[in-house]
């Protein structure tokens, strides 16, 4: 008996060990690693004539990618290699020994009244250029969006999703005291720069939207002595009233992602429904019929669910409907109130108000309400908009006390990187509009 | 048996012995009649008449007299006391285990530490009583404080002679003029260290926003995100086993066994199913050192342990920085092949993805992309594996799987 069990304790380690001598390559399995700004090089582009727009443009780029969280620059005094020309072949032994895992190299020029910009991506460690070298050019007054651009190149070669840089924001601008703040539109770069304001503050202007095609603004505006809703071409700062029922308020104006229809809610005897119409004249089309107020719609990306807030459970909540309209289904289940939904432009997330215990946040959730994350968190966090790749957030924050004013602040939808938005002043509604062409 | 004669006068003395303790015992009292004793006044305490107790009182030493000895009293027979009033807790001679302090004893204690705040200055319209006011010191003949001991002078040497003191400034005899400093010559600034400036380390395993580490949180246990089930894990896929040809196995047997390398130490502290497998491959070495028919397996030592697997683990992921990749690339988990060399640096050129799950084909190429960075950071410096069984690492498949940290 015992050597019957010897004999087969010999056998099925020799089972064993034929198995293991026969088993391929080793194998192994990481789930964890590092989140880490990604280590990047950034020398100076090459002046080919640009004169000071060559450390302009370069600054906007790094400002740009170390603006996001995911990347950081290594400074240029810790460069090793030199470049004397756009040709001169990388060393990738000197930026290996800095650590740096990208590098970008570039010159400027100026041709034909136009600024030229070239650029390589360069992947450290693998020896390899990244991407093919690309050029671009544009006018001077236009070397802002020529940075933005390149730099949307790089962080769309880098991360694999397309970058947000060169794309505007529409907000309403504040000043003046907190019992007395003057609100205007305007329009700024992403980063903040190049303000410009598109009406006066003779009127009270809320909630703007950029149209997805980013050509076209609606508002709320109060000029009639009542919030109605004001279509305005951002080209030409022309405006329409949208037109409306005698006798009701509309406003949270919202268009469809076609732009050719416009979802907002209207008020009539007390009560507050969703509607919809098309932006080229026409009926209106009421979607929701409860007691509640609804409000705050939104579109999903494709267009077929309507994602907006109400209050017919009893609290503030988020549902969301065919665009059509029909029963809405309540995706919000936490503690507290939600409001403001946003539905991503990627379509698998809704961003979100969130007020509870005293605070307010900004979180986002799966399009099922499942997986809620908090963002943020402050005394007044309101008012979300998606970057056009659905990597960022912007948002309000409001600062407590008569002297507190509201300003713009972005995060990653990491909850990383959160940071305001300077060179604005007061500011709220943030709306993000798409990439530029 | 006959008994000896020293037995007989042994138990002759002993029956002798006994008869005369047990006639003590009958008429010792009769012949001996013991002295009386005095008889013990047994009364109990509880019947002594006021009167006797303030007699004991008044008998009772004063302070500075030694007490007589006294019997003990026990103390629930003690007489209860009646109620003192406060002024007459002082005079009265309390023994400390006095039983029962009353009530209004209890206020006498010094409650200072126990008094309610000062209120605001603003609602308090006379001046606080309750505060003695300052005295002044006054001289006293008797110390406050017992001088400070002089402390012993030191025996001691210092072991290293102190510098001898600059010599005293002397006055010179002839002026000498004002000097002002050069306007040209500035201190030299100190020559600071050149800065490491290559991307400091940040890196975390773990996001934290702003709202899970604010302060005030929301006062609720309920889950802040419902949390998604995790997907299947996928199965490993069976590596369909390679019959060894004779020739392979012709090959192994002749080839002769590469010397060993210093092993690099293991990065992590091994674990129980380290012993388990240090012990299988121990049991394999033994079974398969000699004489297994050319199987391969002595060429190769034994296999790697789940220690050393474990090392490797831990060194790839430290350079694995998911930080930069797109969200789609988070869902992807991409299966990445290496070749290796003996000393423990992967091959490059050799890094190819073998699969991968979860995303698009783009975001694979991303996954890979840092994956690949990885390896080949890591790399540099060699991975720690044993030498000895580069046969069974030559090869490395890496599974990749960025789920654990997706954050969406």
């Amino acid at each position: 008996m015992v050597r019957w069990i010897l004999a087969a304790v010999a056998a099925l380690m020799m089972t064993t060990g034929l198995a293991a001598a026969q088993q391929g390559p080793l194998h192994i399995e990481i789930d964890e690693g590092v989140i880490e700004p990604l280590p990047y090089a950034l020398p100076t582009f090459i002046n080919e004539g640009a004169g000071g727009l060559t450390s302009d443009i370069t600054r906007v780029i790094a400002a740009d990618l170390s603006g996001t969280g995911l990347f950081r620059e290594i400074p240029e005094s810790a460069h090793i290699q030199r470049f004397a020309s756009f040709e001169t072949p990388v060393s990738y032994p000197d930026w290996q020994a800095i650590n740096a895992q990208a590098l970008i190299t570039g010159s400027v020029g100026l041709s034909g009244g136009k600024v030229v910009v070239k650029f390589r991506l360069f992947d450290i460690y693998s020896g390899a250029q990244l991407g093919d070298g690309q050029q671009l050019a544009a006018s001077p007054q236009s070397w802002r969006r020529l940075a933005h651009k390149v730099a949307d190149v790089i962080y769309a070669r880098i991360t694999g999703e397309s970058g947000y840089f060169d794309s505007r924001v529409v907000f309403v601008s504040e000043s003046g005291p907190k019992d007395k703040r003057q609100k205007r539109l305007a329009v700024m770069d992403y980063d903040g720069a190049n303000i410009s304001y598109l009406t006066d503050s003779s009127t009270i202007v809320l909630a703007p939207r950029f149209a997805p095609q980013g050509d076209r603004i609606l508002f709320t505006t109060f000029e009639t002595g009542f919030p109605r809703i004001k279509m305005m071409n951002v080209g030409n700062a022309a405006g329409q009233l949208l037109p409306e029922t005698p006798g009701t308020m509309t406003f949270s104006p919202r268009f469809s992602r076609d732009g050719g229809s416009v979802i907002y809610s209207l008020e009539q005897n007390g009560n507050t429904d969703l509607y919809r119409m098309s932006v080229s004249g026409g009926g209106a089309e009421r979607l929701t019929n409860s007691p509640a107020i609804e409000t705050a719609p939104d579109f999903s990306p494709d267009g077929s669910r309507v994602v907006f807030e109400s209050d017919r459970s009893g609290t503030q909540q988020i549902y969301v409907m065919p665009a059509s309209g029909g029963e809405p289904v309540r995706i919000s289940f936490g503690e507290g109130r939600y409001g403001t939904p946003v539905w991503s432009p990627r379509g698998d997330l809704i961003a979100f108000t969130k007020q509870a215990g005293g605070r307010f946040f900004i979180g986002v959730m799966r399009t099922d309400g499942s997986e809620e994350r908090l963002l943020t968190a402050s005394f007044l966090d309101e008012g979300p908009t998606w970057s056009p790749n659905g990597r960022v957030i912007m948002f309000t924050r409001e600062s407590p006390g008569a002297a507190g004013g509201a300003k713009l602040y972005t995060v990653d939808i990491s909850g990383r990187n959160l940071k305001a938005i300077e060179g604005v002043g007061g500011a709220s509604d943030p709306s993000w509009g798409p990439l530029l062409p | 048996m006959r008994m000896d004669r020293a037995e007989k006068i042994g138990t002759g003395v002993s029956a002798a012995l006994h008869a005369a303790v047990i006639l003590w015992a009958l008429i010792g009292t009769w012949l001996f009649p013991p002295t009386p004793t005095e008889p013990v006044e047994v009364k109990p305490a509880g019947m002594i008449s006021e009167a006797e107790f303030a007699a004991l009182q008044a008998a009772a030493p004063k302070a500075g007299e030694a007490p007589p000895e006294q019997p003990e009293v026990p103390a629930e027979e003690a007489p209860a006391p009646e109620e003192p009033t406060p002024e007459a807790v002082p005079e009265t001679p309390v023994p400390p285990e006095k039983p029962a302090t009353p009530p209004e004893a209890e206020a006498v204690p010094d409650m200072s530490d126990l008094t309610e705040p000062t209120p605001p200055a603003e609602v308090t319209e006379v001046p606080p009583s309750m505060m003695p006011p300052v005295e002044e010191p006054q001289d006293t003949d008797a110390p406050e404080f017992s001088p400070r001991p002089r402390p012993k002078p030191a025996m001691r040497v210092a072991p290293t002679p102190s510098e001898a003191p600059a010599p005293d400034a002397k006055v010179s005899d002839t002026a000498v003029a004002e000097t002002k400093p050069e306007e040209t010559a500035e201190p030299e600034k100190p020559v600071e260290e050149p800065k490491e400036e290559a991307a400091p380390p940040e890196a975390t395993t773990e996001i934290v926003t702003e709202a899970t580490e604010a302060e005030e949180k929301p006062t609720t246990s309920a889950p802040k995100s419902s949390p998604r089930p995790r997907t299947k894990p996928t199965p490993p896929k069976p590596d369909a086993p390679k019959p060894a040809t004779p020739s392979e196995t012709a090959t192994a047997a002749a080839t002769p066994a590469k010397p060993a390398k210093p092993a690099k130490p293991a990065a992590s502290k091994p674990t129980s199913s380290d012993a388990v497998a240090d012990a299988l491959a121990e049991a394999m070495a033994e079974d398969s050192g000699t004489g297994t028919g050319g199987l391969g397996i002595a060429k190769n030592g034994p296999p790697v342990t789940a220690g050393e697997k474990e090392a490797l683990i831990v060194d790839v992921k430290a350079c694995w920085n998911v930080g930069a990749l797109s969200s789609e690339a988070m869902r992807t988990s991409v299966t990445v092949r290496v070749d290796m060399q003996e000393n423990g640096h992967p091959v490059s050129a050799s890094i190819k993805m073998a699969g991968y799950t979860g995303g698009s084909e783009a975001a694979a190429k991303q996954a890979f992309e840092a994956a690949r960075r990885a390896i080949i950071r890591c790399g540099s410096d060699g991975f720690p594996l044993p030498a000895e069984k580069y046969g069974w690492w030559q090869q490395i498949e890496i599974v990749f799987d960025p789920s654990k940290m997706r954050m969406k």
